[in-house]
């Protein structure tokens, strides 16, 4: 059945252009002032522009690069320390509802606190990008690591395994579905506080492209930039998605 | 009482010492005894069946001979030390197969875990791990993961890991219980030859008292409420056992016969 | 539970009083911490002079409006969507593409045409809204047990009868649950929204308090932001339950 699969992709495709040729109409009748809607001729036109003069480049490699340092050591910490609170019932006790109360925070609210403690640098949007991206990574762990089979703990008992074996052949794995789940969610929060953060701190990337081209009334420009953010969020999460289904191929094998 | 050998040929001197033995072993669990003042010697080679009505704590006892419970009073032993904690030498096979096995692994990954933790070098697994899947009849499974197989297959590669660790006793924990009726009676064979090479010692749990005289050299049943041991039959039947001949077998009806009566009498 | 309820607390005490002690005894001269005891000094006094509550209404009012429209809009989609398969074939290409689009990334351009105030929060907390409520209520129609759409063929009902009668009180608990979902999000985007530049509410307020370098008032709007969001999404938890019981539920997420 899979031509049937691929002419509804096909259908869907020209439903999109076909709401692209729609914008272009909007556009070219000026319903909306161009200064706020450019066509998207205008738009795709800057887009080019801003490549081959490098311009946009830049900045997409800027916005990419806060978000994943961020996300990088948002990673490292949230994983280890979520491998120790959760692997222990004592501390989960301890230290779960905490982070429970903690998660409808809006963490974008730790901006100003960063910018007090490291003014509006680079620092800055390292430490809050982390920051937004360490919850959802810390506590799908520790849900993860809470929640391995018991039985498997007996089998390490038995097998006499070292704590490390433990952590690493076992638990480790056994919550992987969640840390991933969890990873997912971080680089979505990674993108949204990358951006806020180049917005406020005037940092090169994509986030103050986009304002710059705002304040200039540059709407292609400012377009380009939008749906360029669009294709980040897209691909991040596209690659989030393949590694995912290489990672957990024992899931969806099988009855 | 000669002409009926146990398993394999064991010396009289090893005859003598006891392989598993608890003494006067009593448990608490959460306010409850589970098991009171239990005294058993197992012999090495000896396979042991253990039965009772539900509740009677007959699993409690196995998980003491495995050292996953510390008794509340007197002490387990094996050859002759006490068991402070599980062994890597004492093998589990538990009921639950599918949790018992890491499904991220597949059948291969699994039985490399134990040969992970005894220390085999790299280069001697693939071998060893493709021999023991051989020995539980599952030649062409290795890639396969837990997931894809059927609950039969999932216990034998359980039994396979379990081998893989070189154990010198065998605990199993009502391993067929989940399993129909028709793979259970392959399983039961497999078992006896594949423990028919090495000369490890068992224990074995089951609620089914047919399988127990099949399988054991000796039976023993538990009282419930708390768990104590009300009988304990040596099993008199010439080896190697088969499915229609031994249960045919007069004596094994009689067995039979006098295990019933004895659940029955131990439910009322 | 009584023992649970007091470790959990443990720590969070414990800190407090460590800070506390610590802050006064370094007298410590720092933009960025204070002492929890004048944290809630602060906070008591901007809700005396009422800066704070204003404030929260600002923001509250937003958060609101946000998700009602980008809520009503992914209601609409995502049961239309639910219930006629082709169409959501059809749309799945514009959906995708779109979707991903950070709602804050829209932040300039809803700036140039709406200029700042609570119109530009209200869009980019709807577009914010609109995805979560989307995906999951158009999730709830499709998982409506199939013997519930027999019936109403059975029954003879027309369309509107079908979705007003069936359809919607069948997947209400899941959609409440999407709303709850996007409530959390739209107080998380209009929070975001004007730290990064809206000059109202609560994210302003905190922002304003940074660059007064009054750490205090900042970490107590900080504080109060966070009771906010706990006080929602508690809010909306127990609404659940006693609208539709936990076993409804059952197995969702928190």
């Amino acid at each position: 059945m899979n031509w049937a699969l691929t002419l509804w992709r096909l259908a869907s495709f020209a439903v999109a252009a076909g709401l692209i040729a729609l914008w272009q109409l909007i556009a070219n009748l000026k319903l909306v002032s161009p200064v706020f809607l450019p066509g998207p001729d205008r738009a795709w036109a800057a887009l080019i522009r801003g490549f081959s003069n490098g311009t946009l480049l830049d900045k997409t490699i800027g916005t990419l690069e806060h978000m994943f340092y961020g996300w990088l050591v948002a990673s490292v910490v949230g994983i280890a320390l979520g491998a120790m609170i959760g692997s222990s019932k004592a501390m989960r006790s301890y230290v779960a509802p905490s982070l429970e109360f903690l998660r409808p925070l809006p963490v974008s609210a730790i901006i100003p606190v960063a910018i007090a403690l490291f003014g509006l640098t680079q620092g800055m949007a390292l430490f809050v990008i982390a920051f937004g991206a360490i919850w959802p990574m810390l506590l799908a762990t520790i849900h993860g690591f809470g929640a391995v089979e018991p039985r498997l703990y007996e089998v390490a008992r038995s097998l006499h395994m070292s704590r490390l074996a433990v952590i690493f052949k076992i638990a480790l794995l056994s919550a992987s579905p969640d840390i991933i789940s969890g990873m997912r969610l971080s680089l979505t929060v990674s993108l949204i506080l990358a951006v806020v953060c180049e917005i406020l701190a005037g940092l090169d990337g994509l986030g103050h492209w986009v304002l710059l081209s705002a304040r200039a009334f540059r709407s292609p420009d400012l377009f380009a930039g939008v749906i360029l953010l669009g294709v980040i969020g897209y691909v991040t999460a596209l690659a989030m998605s393949m590694v995912e289904a290489r990672l957990l191929r024992w899931r969806t094998s099988g009855h | 009482m000669t002409s009926v050998a146990l398993r394999k040929d064991i010396s009289s001197a090893q005859l003598e010492k006891s392989h598993i033995a608890f003494s006067q072993v009593t448990l608490d669990l959460g306010g409850k005894t589970i098991i009171e003042n239990v005294s058993l010697d197992v012999k090495p080679g000896e396979f042991l069946c253990i039965i009772g009505a539900s509740g009677c704590g007959k699993t409690t006892a196995l998980r003491l001979a495995a050292g996953l419970y510390q008794p509340t009073s007197g002490h387990v032993s094996f050859d002759g030390e006490p068991m402070r904690a599980p062994r890597r030498d004492v093998a589990i096979v538990f009921q639950d197969y599918g949790k018992a096995l890491l499904p991220w692994r597949t059948a291969a990954g699994n039985v490399a875990l134990a040969l992970e933790t005894i220390g085999m070098p790299k280069a001697q697994r693939p071998a060893r791990i493709d021999e023991l899947l051989k020995k539980v009849g599952l030649p062409n499974h290795a890639d396969k993961y837990p997931a894809e197989m059927s609950g039969g297959m999932q216990q034998r590669l359980q039994i396979a890991r379990c081998l893989a660790q070189e154990p010198k006793a065998l605990l199993m924990d009502e391993p067929f219980g989940a399993l129909d009726a028709m793979t259970r009676q392959g399983l039961q064979d497999e078992v006896l030859s594949l423990l028919d090479a090495s000369k490890a010692t068992v224990i074995f749990v089951t609620h089914d008292l047919e399988e127990a005289i099949y399988l054991g050299d000796r039976v023993v049943g538990l009282l419930p409420h708390p768990g104590r041991i009300g009988i304990d039959l040596p099993i008199n039947l010439p080896r190697p056992r088969d499915q229609l001949t031994t249960r045919e077998n007069p004596e094994f009806l009689r067995l039979r016969r006098e295990l019933f009566d004895f659940i029955k009498a131990s439910e009322a | 539970m009584n023992a649970e309820r007091l470790k959990a607390l443990a720590l969070p005490v414990g800190l407090l009083i460590v800070l506390e002690l610590w802050a006064r005894s370094v007298d410590i001269h720092s933009d960025a911490l204070a002492p929890p005891s004048a944290v809630l000094l602060a906070l008591f006094n901007a809700f005396g002079d009422g800066s704070i509550l204003s404030a929260t209404r600002d923001t509250l009012a937003s958060a609101f409006a946000g998700l009602v429209v980008g809520g009503a809009i992914g209601l609409f989609l995502g049961i239309a969507l639910g219930i006629f398969q082709p169409l959501d074939r059809l749309m799945e290409v514009t959906i995708e593409s779109l979707r991903p689009i950070p709602s804050i990334a829209l932040l300039p351009i809803a700036l140039i045409a709406l200029g700042f105030g609570y119109r530009m929060e209200i869009v980019i907390v709807a577009f914010a809204c609109v995805w979560p409520i989307l995906i999951l209520s158009r999730a709830a129609v499709r998982s409506i047990e199939p013997r519930l759409i027999e019936v109403s063929r059975a029954l003879r009902l027309s369309p509107g009868d079908r979705i007003r009668k069936i359809i919607i009180p069948a997947a209400l608990p899941r959609i409440f649950l999407a709303f709850r979902l996007a409530a959390g999000i739209a107080l998380i985007v209009a929070v975001t929204v004007e730290i990064a530049i809206n000059p109202i509410g609560l994210g302003a307020g905190i922002m304003i308090a940074q660059q007064a370098l009054r750490p205090d008032l900042m970490l107590a709007y900080l504080l109060w932001i966070g009771l906010i969001g706990y006080a929602l999404n508690a809010g909306l938890l127990a609404a659940q339950q006693h609208l539709f019981g936990p076993a409804a539920l059952a197995g969702e997420v928190r």
